[in-house]
This record gives structure tokens, C-alpha cells and sequence, in this order.
């Protein structure tokens, strides 16, 4: 085979890779049109006779303003549903938030080494050069695997040290970017707006009556972890943001809530109920249980969602040769 | 009027559901049902909404009102508000897991075309 004929099939397999990436796959559009027509239909009918701007409020949200003053001195409504009057409710969709948290850590959990079962490798030997030799790898593979140990923190061997951040790689050096923090004007601009976002979000939970709590004061100090870690780079929070340390809080989190719904059962005969004493209104300590609900509704989402968005952040390529899909350009195909 | 605001949850549900029926990319797949979850929030938020009413805070009522008063006046439904609260974070950890999931088929079957990935289909 010719120099030149080889360099033709390598061009005719990238521009066939080119075509597969770049093709939208579709799947019967005409009949999805036509189902979503009768969904849609459907949805209209129903939505004309939705209640209205002027129709009178449900009982149960009329229930849930009269009480929230008198039987948990709240001035925040909205709150008192959420960890009162609909306490059992909240209690399940933290379940449900730790359940996907959970899916999230088995799914993305890296390859389990192999300990103790001694001559499993060599016993394996043989289907394994049968089922998936290793055939090497190509370009772009490489290029991935470095970049990825790169990402992963290892010393590339005899490759340079990447910058810490774009202000002291030298001008003029060929791209792509490899520093893994911003620039000096971005980390500057994040030092400031973060205590503000910080106290923002501990605002939100404290002080029980301004809307929300524990559930949009999670999701605030998730960004707050989320801007120090693009910012600055995933070397400055590693003492923080590691499994050894959030996914107990996450735990202690949900127990404290399992704790504070059964401690109701407890002193006041019934689950979810309020068996602390009521402080003023307008005070951090107001709403007596649902306050302390709050609070671990805060940690319970807050370091869940952060081990959610970490865990997909730090999923480690599988290089795994099982290609029984697509395969890769330049690979043979079993 | 409302009844856009419902008119909208119905069009942005149906654009979602037409995604996910019809596109074969993964991504787009996960992209139309979290385009999906976000009508229900607009639908909860809209069915919340009253005419002339306030928010349903009792901190500080409108002037001549006491809270009280207030309770039993015209407030948004503070109900549906606190659906949506909840629902949006259970709605981001579950876009998590089915992304994962993706990431993962991407990973061992190096496409992200659902069409390819049959080997459930015995």
C-alpha cells in the first residue's frame, strides 16, 4: 500500500467521522407531530378550564395563611408550608434529593481496583486477547488521555508544568489554554461578589421569614463553591470539596431532619409536628421546629447538590475498549 | 390574562415532548425533559397568581391592613410557590442523574445517538 493511498483512506474515515458527529439524528418527525398535535390539543382543553386570576384561594392555602401567625408565629407563609403545614411532603422530596444523589455517586464512582482475588488477571488472559486486545491508540486518544491526566492533577512525564493561572504563562504561547484558574480581573471580580453571595445565602435560612429557606440557601452556596471552583481552580477547594467530608455532612443533613420530623412522634404524638418553643416573631429562632428543619434542609441540599455537580465534573473517561457501537476512527472493528 | 401564561406552559411542554419523541442526541433527549420540568414551574407560578394580590408575606402588610387581615385577603397562593421552590432542586439533581447516565453510554458506546446504543434490544 502507497504512501499516498493510505493518506486518502485516512481522509475518506475522518470526513465519514466528520459526517457521524455532525448528523442530527432524527426519529419519525411526522409522527411526533402528530402525537404532540393530540397532547397539545389535550392540554388546551385543560388549561381553558384551569381556575383563573380572580378564583377564590384553595382551602388549603387559605388554611396555611390563617395559621402560619397564630400556631407558628411565621410571618412567611410560604415557609410554613414548606416545613410545616406540608412538612411530610418536604421530608419525601429529601428523600427523593438523596435518592438521586446516590444515583449520581454509584453512576459516576470510578472503576473499583482489584484487590484480593489473586490470579483473576491470568486467568482472564486468554478472552481477554480474544474479546478486546489492545490495539494501542491513536491521536486523538492520546491527546485526551493527556489532557485528561492534566485535569486529573498527575505530572505529565516530560511534558511542562501547566500554568496555575493565564496571567503567568508567558505571552505568545501557542493555545489551548492550559492554566486552570482565570485571570487576575476575574478572580478579583469573584473575591468581591462572593461574601455578599455567601451571607446572601445564610440570609435566606436565618432569618426564617424571608422566603424560602433551606432549599434556595443550598442552591446559593452551591454557587458559591461552583465560582471559587472555576475561578480559581479545583487545587483551592480540594480540602473542602472531597467525598471524605460532604457526603457525611450530606448524611448527618438527612439525618438531622429524619431527627427533628421524629422528635414530633415523640414529645407531640404525631410525626412532623412542632415540639420546639416558639420564639418571637420576626426572629431567627421564630417558627420553632420549621426553622431547625430549614437549617438541615440547608446542608442536606446544599453539600447535595454539590456532590452532584462534582461528581459529574470529576467523571474520569473510561477507556474501556468494548466499542460494540460506534467505532472510533482508525480502530478495527471486531 | 392568565390564560397565556397557561397558554405558554402548554406550547413549552409540547416543544419539550417533541424533542424528546423525535430527537435521537442524547443530550437534546435530557434537554427537552428539563425543557418539560420548567413548564411545570411556569405553570405552578401562573396558577399561583391572583389579580390585584399580593405576595403572601405577613411581615409587613400594605398600609390600613393587619396581617391578619391580610391572611384572610387577596394573597398569591403560597401553596404552588412552595411546590416550585422544591421542585426546582429535585428537578437539578435529577437532570444530574440522567446526565451522568449519558455520560456514561457516551463513554462505552462512544456515541451519543440513541439509535446505536440497542444493546437492550435483544
Amino acid at each position: 500500500m502507497t504512501r499516498a493511498s493510505i493518506r486518502e483512506r485516512t481522509a475518506v474515515a475522518h470526513a465519514a467521522a466528520h459526517e457521524a458527529t455532525e448528523r442530527e439524528p432524527y426519529h419519525r418527525p411526522w409522527l411526533g407531530a402528530l402525537l404532540v398535535a393530540g397532547v397539545a390539543a389535550v392540554l388546551g382543553a385543560a388549561m381553558a378550564g384551569m381556575p383563573r386570576e380572580h378564583a377564590p384561594l384553595p382551602l388549603i392555602a387559605r388554611y396555611a395563611l390563617e395559621v402560619a401567625i397564630p400556631r407558628w408565629k411565621l410571618t412567611e407563609p410560604v415557609n410554613e408550608i414548606v416545613y410545616g403545614t406540608r412538612g411530610f411532603d418536604t421530608f419525601g422530596e429529601t428523600f427523593l434529593l438523596l435518592a438521586a444523589v446516590v444515583s449520581v455517586v454509584v453512576i459516576t464512582r470510578p472503576r473499583e481496583p482489584r484487590r484480593g482475588y489473586f490470579g483473576e488477571a491470568a486467568a482472564g488472559a486468554r478472552e481477554q486477547q480474544q474479546d478486546d486486545p489492545d490495539v494501542g491508540s491513536d491521536a486523538a486518544e492520546q491527546e485526551a488521555r493527556s489532557a485528561e491526566r492534566r485535569e486529573q492533577g498527575e505530572q505529565e512525564r516530560g511534558g511542562r508544568e501547566p500554568a496555575e493561572t493565564p496571567d503567568a504563562t508567558p505571552l505568545g504561547t501557542p493555545a489551548p489554554e492550559t492554566a486552570e484558574a482565570m485571570t487576575v480581573v476575574v478572580r478579583n471580580g469573584i473575591r468581591v461578589v462572593l461574601p455578599i453571595l455567601a451571607v446572601a445565602g445564610l440570609y435566606l435560612v436565618t432569618w426564617g421569614y424571608s422566603p424560602g429557606g433551606g432549599f434556595p440557601g443550598g442552591a446559593v452556596i452551591l454557587g458559591v463553591l461552583l465560582l471559587v471552583y472555576a475561578g480559581y481552580g479545583r487545587r483551592k477547594i480540594s480540602k473542602v470539596i472531597r467525598p471524605g467530608l460532604i457526603e457525611p455532612l450530606e448524611l448527618a443533613g438527612a439525618g438531622l431532619i429524619i431527627m427533628t420530623e421524629f422528635l414530633g412522634l415523640v414529645f407531640k404524638g404525631s410525626f412532623s409536628a412542632n415540639w420546639l418553643p416558639l420564639a418571637p416573631m420576626l426572629t431567627p429562632l421564630s417558627g420553632g421546629v420549621a426553622q431547625l428543619f430549614s437549617a438541615a434542609e440547608l446542608i442536606e441540599v446544599g453539600t447535595g447538590l454539590t456532590i452532584v455537580v462534582f461528581a459529574l465534573l470529576g467523571m474520569t473517561h473510561d477507556w474501556a475498549h468494548d466499542d460494540r457501537g460506534e467505532p472510533r476512527g482508525g480502530r478495527p472493528k471486531r | 390574562m392568565i390564560l397565556g401564561n397557561y397558554l405558554a406552559t402548554a406550547a413549552l411542554f409540547c416543544i419539550g415532548l417533541y424533542v424528546l419523541l423525535t430527537r435521537r442526541n442524547l443530550i437534546k433527549i435530557v434537554m427537552g425533559l428539563s425543557l418539560m420540568e420548567a413548564s411545570t414551574y411556569l405553570f405552578m407560578v401562573s396558577l399561583a397568581y391572583r389579580a390585584g394580590s399580593t405576595a403572601p408575606v405577613l411581615a409587613s402588610p400594605p398600609a390600613g391592613t393587619t396581617a391578619r387581615q391580610l391572611a384572610h385577603g387577596n394573597v398569591a397562593d403560597p401553596v404552588l410557590q412552595n411546590f416550585c421552590l422544591t421542585a426546582v432542586v429535585i428537578g437539578v439533581a435529577v437532570t444530574a442523574v440522567f446526565l451522568s447516565v449519558v455520560v456514561r453510554i457516551a463513554q462505552h458506546y462512544r456515541t451519543l445517538d440513541a439509535d446505536k446504543v440497542r444493546a437492550m434490544r435483544g
